[in-house]
Protein backbone atom coordinates (compact mmCIF):
# COMPACT_ATOMS: atom_id res chain seq x y z
CA UNK A 1 0.00 0.00 0.00
CA UNK A 2 1.54 3.39 -0.96
CA UNK A 3 1.10 6.19 1.40
CA UNK A 4 2.12 10.13 0.73
CA UNK A 5 2.00 11.59 4.02
CA UNK A 6 2.29 15.51 4.97
CA UNK A 7 5.24 15.99 7.16
CA UNK A 8 6.32 19.06 8.83
CA UNK A 9 8.76 19.21 12.11
CA UNK A 10 9.10 23.25 13.14
CA UNK A 11 12.04 22.29 15.71
CA UNK A 12 13.59 20.44 12.65
CA UNK A 13 13.55 23.63 11.06
CA UNK A 14 12.68 21.87 7.24
CA UNK A 15 10.08 23.14 5.52
CA UNK A 16 6.65 20.80 4.93
CA UNK A 17 6.72 18.64 2.44
CA UNK A 18 4.95 15.22 1.15
CA UNK A 19 6.86 12.27 2.70
CA UNK A 20 5.85 8.49 0.85
CA UNK A 21 5.81 5.28 2.24
CA UNK A 22 5.54 1.67 1.41
CA UNK A 23 3.55 -0.71 3.47
CA UNK A 24 1.85 -3.70 3.27
CA UNK A 25 -1.36 -3.91 5.64
CA UNK A 26 -2.01 -7.49 7.60
CA UNK A 27 -4.99 -8.70 7.47
CA UNK A 28 -6.17 -7.14 11.29
CA UNK A 29 -5.33 -3.91 9.67
CA UNK A 30 -9.30 -2.98 8.52
CA UNK A 31 -8.79 0.92 8.85
CA UNK A 32 -6.57 3.30 7.81
CA UNK A 33 -5.52 3.72 11.83
CA UNK A 34 -4.43 0.61 12.27
CA UNK A 35 -2.38 1.54 8.61
CA UNK A 36 -1.02 4.15 10.31
CA UNK A 37 0.06 2.71 13.72
CA UNK A 38 1.52 0.09 11.77
CA UNK A 39 4.02 2.38 9.88
CA UNK A 40 4.61 4.40 13.27
CA UNK A 41 6.25 0.65 14.08
CA UNK A 42 8.79 1.90 10.78
CA UNK A 43 9.06 5.31 11.12
CA UNK A 44 8.65 6.66 14.79
CA UNK A 45 9.39 10.47 14.05
CA UNK A 46 5.35 10.70 12.50
CA UNK A 47 2.78 12.30 14.55
CA UNK A 48 -0.87 12.10 14.45
CA UNK A 49 -3.67 12.47 17.22
CA UNK A 50 -5.39 9.31 18.19
CA UNK A 51 -7.35 7.59 21.48
CA UNK A 52 -10.87 5.51 21.05
CA UNK A 53 -9.97 4.05 17.78
CA UNK A 54 -13.59 3.51 16.90
CA UNK A 55 -15.09 7.26 16.25
CA UNK A 56 -15.99 8.31 19.21
CA UNK A 57 -13.22 10.83 20.50
CA UNK A 58 -13.04 12.81 16.69
CA UNK A 59 -8.82 12.46 17.97
CA UNK A 60 -7.69 11.29 14.69
CA UNK A 61 -9.57 13.78 12.27
CA UNK A 62 -7.02 14.21 9.10
CA UNK A 63 -7.54 15.01 4.92
CA UNK A 64 -8.03 11.75 3.52
CA UNK A 65 -7.34 11.74 -0.23
CA UNK A 66 -8.55 15.37 -0.25
CA UNK A 67 -11.74 14.81 2.22
CA UNK A 68 -12.04 15.46 5.73
CA UNK A 69 -12.52 12.01 7.87
CA UNK A 70 -11.01 10.29 10.82
CA UNK A 71 -9.19 7.31 10.32
CA UNK A 72 -10.39 4.75 12.44
CA UNK A 73 -13.62 5.33 10.69
CA UNK A 74 -12.19 4.60 7.11
CA UNK A 75 -12.20 1.43 5.34
CA UNK A 76 -8.45 0.57 3.98
CA UNK A 77 -10.19 -1.50 1.25
CA UNK A 78 -12.17 1.35 -0.03
CA UNK A 79 -9.06 4.03 -0.55
CA UNK A 80 -7.67 4.65 -3.70
CA UNK A 81 -3.45 4.61 -3.75
CA UNK A 82 -1.08 6.01 -3.22
CA UNK A 83 -3.12 7.59 -0.13
CA UNK A 84 -2.81 11.00 0.45
CA UNK A 85 -3.05 12.22 4.08
CA UNK A 86 -2.79 15.55 5.28
CA UNK A 87 -3.50 17.89 8.16
CA UNK A 88 -6.90 19.52 8.30
CA UNK A 89 -7.06 22.27 6.18
CA UNK A 90 -6.96 25.58 7.41
CA UNK A 91 -5.89 24.83 10.30
CA UNK A 92 -2.05 25.82 12.02
CA UNK A 93 -0.34 22.70 11.83
CA UNK A 94 1.76 21.95 14.81
CA UNK A 95 3.49 18.90 13.69
CA UNK A 96 2.98 16.55 10.72
CA UNK A 97 -0.79 15.27 11.28
CA UNK A 98 -1.49 17.23 14.55
CA UNK A 99 -3.36 20.63 14.04
CA UNK A 100 -3.70 23.11 16.53
CA UNK A 101 -7.89 23.48 17.55
CA UNK A 102 -7.35 26.42 19.99
CA UNK A 103 -9.44 28.66 17.69
CA UNK A 104 -12.11 25.74 17.08
CA UNK A 105 -12.45 25.26 21.23
CA UNK A 106 -12.94 29.15 21.68
CA UNK A 107 -15.42 29.32 19.27
CA UNK A 108 -17.38 26.60 21.24
CA UNK A 109 -16.82 27.78 24.68
CA UNK A 110 -17.94 30.96 23.02
CA UNK A 111 -21.66 29.46 22.52
CA UNK A 112 -21.76 28.28 26.12
CA UNK A 113 -22.42 24.53 25.57
CA UNK A 114 -23.64 23.93 28.44
CA UNK A 115 -27.09 23.70 29.93
CA UNK A 116 -27.91 27.30 31.23
CA UNK A 117 -31.64 27.30 33.83
CA UNK A 118 -31.52 29.34 36.98
CA UNK A 119 -35.20 27.82 38.21
CA UNK A 120 -35.06 25.89 41.03
CA UNK A 121 -33.82 22.37 40.18
CA UNK A 122 -36.42 19.95 40.93
CA UNK A 123 -35.39 16.97 43.32
CA UNK A 124 -34.78 14.57 40.35
CA UNK A 125 -33.42 15.11 36.79
CA UNK A 126 -35.36 17.85 34.75
CA UNK A 127 -38.01 15.86 32.57
CA UNK A 128 -39.11 16.13 28.55
CA UNK A 129 -41.89 14.88 26.77
CA UNK A 130 -40.47 12.12 24.00
CA UNK A 131 -40.75 14.95 20.88
CA UNK A 132 -39.28 17.07 23.00
CA UNK A 133 -36.21 14.83 23.55
CA UNK A 134 -36.46 14.13 20.02
CA UNK A 135 -35.74 17.50 18.68
CA UNK A 136 -32.14 17.02 20.06
CA UNK A 137 -31.44 13.56 17.90
CA UNK A 138 -28.80 14.75 15.46
CA UNK A 139 -27.44 17.25 17.40
CA UNK A 140 -25.85 15.65 20.51
CA UNK A 141 -24.33 13.34 18.41
CA UNK A 142 -21.42 15.53 17.31
CA UNK A 143 -17.78 14.50 18.55
CA UNK A 144 -15.96 17.31 17.56
CA UNK A 145 -13.75 16.28 15.30
CA UNK A 146 -13.79 19.15 13.16
CA UNK A 147 -13.84 17.55 9.91
CA UNK A 148 -17.12 19.85 8.97
CA UNK A 149 -15.13 23.66 9.61
CA UNK A 150 -11.98 22.42 8.25
CA UNK A 151 -14.15 21.87 4.83
CA UNK A 152 -16.00 24.85 5.12
CA UNK A 153 -14.95 27.42 3.14
CA UNK A 154 -16.09 30.50 4.79
CA UNK A 155 -14.41 28.54 7.84
CA UNK A 156 -11.19 29.23 6.08
CA UNK A 157 -11.47 32.91 5.10
CA UNK A 158 -12.55 33.59 8.80
CA UNK A 159 -11.93 31.17 11.45
CA UNK A 160 -11.15 33.91 13.88
CA UNK A 161 -14.67 35.45 13.35
CA UNK A 162 -17.29 32.64 12.06
CA UNK A 163 -18.43 30.59 14.66
CA UNK A 164 -18.25 27.06 12.27
CA UNK A 165 -20.11 24.60 11.63
CA UNK A 166 -19.50 22.66 14.53
CA UNK A 167 -19.79 25.30 16.75
CA UNK A 168 -23.40 26.18 15.38
CA UNK A 169 -24.55 22.96 15.27
CA UNK A 170 -23.66 22.78 19.45
CA UNK A 171 -25.59 26.32 19.31
CA UNK A 172 -28.55 24.76 18.12
CA UNK A 173 -28.18 21.53 20.17
CA UNK A 174 -28.67 24.14 23.17
CA UNK A 175 -31.52 26.28 21.55
CA UNK A 176 -33.62 23.54 21.02
CA UNK A 177 -33.25 22.06 24.13
CA UNK A 178 -36.58 22.70 26.63
CA UNK A 179 -34.42 22.76 29.35
CA UNK A 180 -32.97 25.66 28.59
CA UNK A 181 -33.79 29.05 29.42
CA UNK A 182 -31.03 30.91 27.62
CA UNK A 183 -32.58 31.18 24.05
CA UNK A 184 -32.44 34.83 23.78
CA UNK A 185 -28.97 35.42 25.18
CA UNK A 186 -27.89 32.70 22.96
CA UNK A 187 -29.71 34.00 19.63
CA UNK A 188 -28.66 37.48 20.41
CA UNK A 189 -25.14 36.47 20.48
CA UNK A 190 -25.36 34.49 17.22
CA UNK A 191 -27.38 37.55 15.58
CA UNK A 192 -23.87 38.50 13.63
CA UNK A 193 -22.69 38.78 10.19
CA UNK A 194 -19.49 37.02 10.75
CA UNK A 195 -20.64 34.88 13.64
CA UNK A 196 -23.58 33.13 12.13
CA UNK A 197 -23.92 34.49 8.67
CA UNK A 198 -20.70 34.52 7.22
CA UNK A 199 -22.37 30.58 6.56
CA UNK A 200 -22.82 30.12 2.50
CA UNK A 201 -24.88 26.71 2.96
CA UNK A 202 -22.33 25.59 0.53
CA UNK A 203 -23.19 22.33 2.79
CA UNK A 204 -19.78 20.76 2.20
CA UNK A 205 -20.17 20.82 6.15
CA UNK A 206 -22.37 18.42 6.15
CA UNK A 207 -21.33 16.48 3.01
CA UNK A 208 -17.95 15.66 5.25
CA UNK A 209 -19.30 14.93 8.83
CA UNK A 210 -18.16 11.15 9.77
CA UNK A 211 -21.04 10.91 12.14
CA UNK A 212 -24.22 11.69 9.40
CA UNK A 213 -24.81 15.15 11.14
CA UNK A 214 -25.92 18.08 9.31
CA UNK A 215 -24.58 21.12 10.44
CA UNK A 216 -25.92 23.38 7.57
CA UNK A 217 -29.56 22.35 8.77
CA UNK A 218 -28.84 23.22 12.05
CA UNK A 219 -27.36 26.78 10.56
CA UNK A 220 -30.84 27.10 8.57
CA UNK A 221 -33.14 26.61 11.71
CA UNK A 222 -31.01 29.13 13.53
CA UNK A 223 -31.67 31.55 10.89
CA UNK A 224 -35.40 30.73 11.37
CA UNK A 225 -35.70 30.86 15.05
CA UNK A 226 -33.95 34.38 14.63
CA UNK A 227 -36.97 35.04 12.27
CA UNK A 228 -39.14 33.92 14.90
CA UNK A 229 -37.91 35.78 17.39
CA UNK A 230 -37.62 38.71 16.00
CA UNK A 231 -41.32 38.70 14.36
CA UNK B 1 -22.52 48.65 19.34
CA UNK B 2 -22.07 45.89 16.59
CA UNK B 3 -21.89 47.27 13.25
CA UNK B 4 -22.63 44.78 11.29
CA UNK B 5 -25.94 42.42 12.28
CA UNK B 6 -26.80 39.88 10.60
CA UNK B 7 -30.73 38.88 10.17
CA UNK B 8 -31.32 42.30 8.12
CA UNK B 9 -29.22 41.95 5.80
CA UNK B 10 -30.28 38.21 5.57
CA UNK B 11 -33.91 38.32 4.83
CA UNK B 12 -33.46 41.29 2.86
CA UNK B 13 -31.46 39.36 0.56
CA UNK B 14 -34.06 36.99 0.00
CA UNK B 15 -37.01 39.33 0.18
CA UNK B 16 -35.01 41.09 -2.90
CA UNK B 17 -34.46 37.71 -4.07
CA UNK B 18 -38.43 36.81 -4.28
CA UNK B 19 -39.25 40.39 -5.91
CA UNK B 20 -36.16 39.51 -9.10
CA UNK B 21 -37.67 36.15 -9.40
CA UNK B 22 -41.51 37.51 -9.68
CA UNK B 23 -40.56 40.15 -12.02
CA UNK B 24 -38.48 37.74 -13.82
CA UNK B 25 -41.24 35.30 -14.60
CA UNK B 26 -43.59 38.79 -15.32
CA UNK B 27 -40.93 39.20 -18.17
CA UNK B 28 -40.98 35.45 -19.41
CA UNK B 29 -44.70 35.79 -19.40
CA UNK B 30 -44.35 38.74 -21.83
CA UNK B 31 -42.08 36.75 -24.42
CA UNK B 32 -44.69 33.81 -24.01
CA UNK B 33 -47.49 35.49 -24.21
CA UNK B 34 -49.02 38.00 -26.68
CA UNK B 35 -47.80 39.73 -30.22
CA UNK B 36 -44.15 39.49 -30.95
CA UNK B 37 -42.03 41.48 -28.45
CA UNK B 38 -40.93 44.43 -31.26
CA UNK B 39 -38.72 47.37 -29.90
CA UNK B 40 -42.09 49.84 -29.77
CA UNK B 41 -43.72 47.08 -27.17
CA UNK B 42 -40.83 47.26 -25.15
CA UNK B 43 -40.80 50.98 -25.57
CA UNK B 44 -44.46 50.98 -24.63
CA UNK B 45 -44.61 48.86 -21.83
CA UNK B 46 -41.56 50.38 -20.05
CA UNK B 47 -42.80 53.64 -20.53
CA UNK B 48 -46.10 53.35 -19.47
CA UNK B 49 -46.79 54.49 -15.20
CA UNK B 50 -47.03 50.82 -14.52
CA UNK B 51 -44.00 49.21 -16.84
CA UNK B 52 -42.16 52.64 -15.10
CA UNK B 53 -42.52 51.69 -11.58
CA UNK B 54 -41.93 48.04 -12.40
CA UNK B 55 -38.66 48.92 -14.43
CA UNK B 56 -37.50 50.93 -11.27
CA UNK B 57 -38.52 48.27 -8.68
CA UNK B 58 -36.78 45.52 -10.63
CA UNK B 59 -33.41 47.78 -10.70
CA UNK B 60 -33.86 48.43 -7.10
CA UNK B 61 -34.02 45.19 -5.79
CA UNK B 62 -31.21 44.14 -8.09
CA UNK B 63 -29.16 47.12 -6.45
CA UNK B 64 -29.87 45.99 -2.67
CA UNK B 65 -29.38 41.80 -3.68
CA UNK B 66 -26.12 42.49 -5.39
CA UNK B 67 -25.10 45.43 -2.89
CA UNK B 68 -25.65 42.46 -0.06
CA UNK B 69 -23.95 39.82 -2.27
CA UNK B 70 -20.82 41.92 -3.00
CA UNK B 71 -20.84 43.23 0.41
CA UNK B 72 -20.51 39.37 1.82
CA UNK B 73 -17.63 38.91 -0.52
CA UNK B 74 -15.40 42.00 0.67
CA UNK B 75 -16.00 40.78 3.89
CA UNK B 76 -15.24 36.94 3.45
CA UNK B 77 -11.96 38.51 1.31
CA UNK B 78 -10.45 41.65 1.71
CA UNK B 79 -9.64 42.20 5.17
CA UNK B 80 -7.67 45.58 5.24
CA UNK B 81 -9.89 48.24 6.77
CA UNK B 82 -9.04 50.72 4.59
CA UNK B 83 -9.09 48.71 1.93
CA UNK B 84 -12.66 47.12 2.58
CA UNK B 85 -14.25 50.64 3.34
CA UNK B 86 -12.78 52.07 -0.41
CA UNK B 87 -14.19 48.51 -2.38
CA UNK B 88 -17.33 49.10 -0.31
CA UNK B 89 -17.36 53.01 -1.11
CA UNK B 90 -17.22 52.28 -4.76
CA UNK B 91 -19.27 49.42 -4.93
CA UNK B 92 -22.41 51.67 -2.98
CA UNK B 93 -21.46 54.07 -5.56
CA UNK B 94 -22.13 52.24 -8.76
CA UNK B 95 -25.26 50.71 -7.61
CA UNK B 96 -27.09 53.62 -6.37
CA UNK B 97 -25.91 55.93 -9.74
CA UNK B 98 -27.45 52.31 -11.90
CA UNK B 99 -30.82 52.95 -9.82
CA UNK B 100 -30.56 56.88 -9.95
CA UNK B 101 -29.94 57.04 -13.61
CA UNK B 102 -32.69 54.19 -14.42
CA UNK B 103 -35.21 56.53 -12.14
CA UNK B 104 -34.61 59.88 -14.03
CA UNK B 105 -34.56 57.82 -17.58
CA UNK B 106 -38.03 56.50 -16.65
CA UNK B 107 -39.01 59.68 -15.08
CA UNK B 108 -37.93 61.29 -18.62
CA UNK B 109 -39.49 58.78 -20.79
CA UNK B 110 -42.53 57.89 -19.10
CA UNK B 111 -45.80 58.78 -21.11
CA UNK B 112 -48.27 60.46 -19.01
CA UNK B 113 -51.39 59.31 -17.37
CA UNK B 114 -54.43 58.68 -20.27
Amino acid sequence: MRISIYRYDPEAGTKPHMQDYTIEPERSDKKLLDVLMRLRRVDDSLSFRRSCREGVCGSDAMNINGRNGLACMTSVAALKEPVVLRPLPGFPVIRDLVVDMTQFFAHYHAIKPYLINDEVPPEHERLQMPEQRERLNGLYECILCACCSAFCPSYWWNPDKFIGPAGLLQAYRFIVDSRDTATTERLAYLDDVYRLYRCRTIMNCTEVCPKGLSPSHAIEQIRLELVRASS
Amino acid sequence: MRVFLGQRAWLLQRATAVVLLMLLALGAALLLVGPPLTYERWHALATSPHGAVIVILLFAALSVHGWIGARDIVLDYVHSLPLRLSVLAIIAVILSAVVIRVALLMATHMSPVS
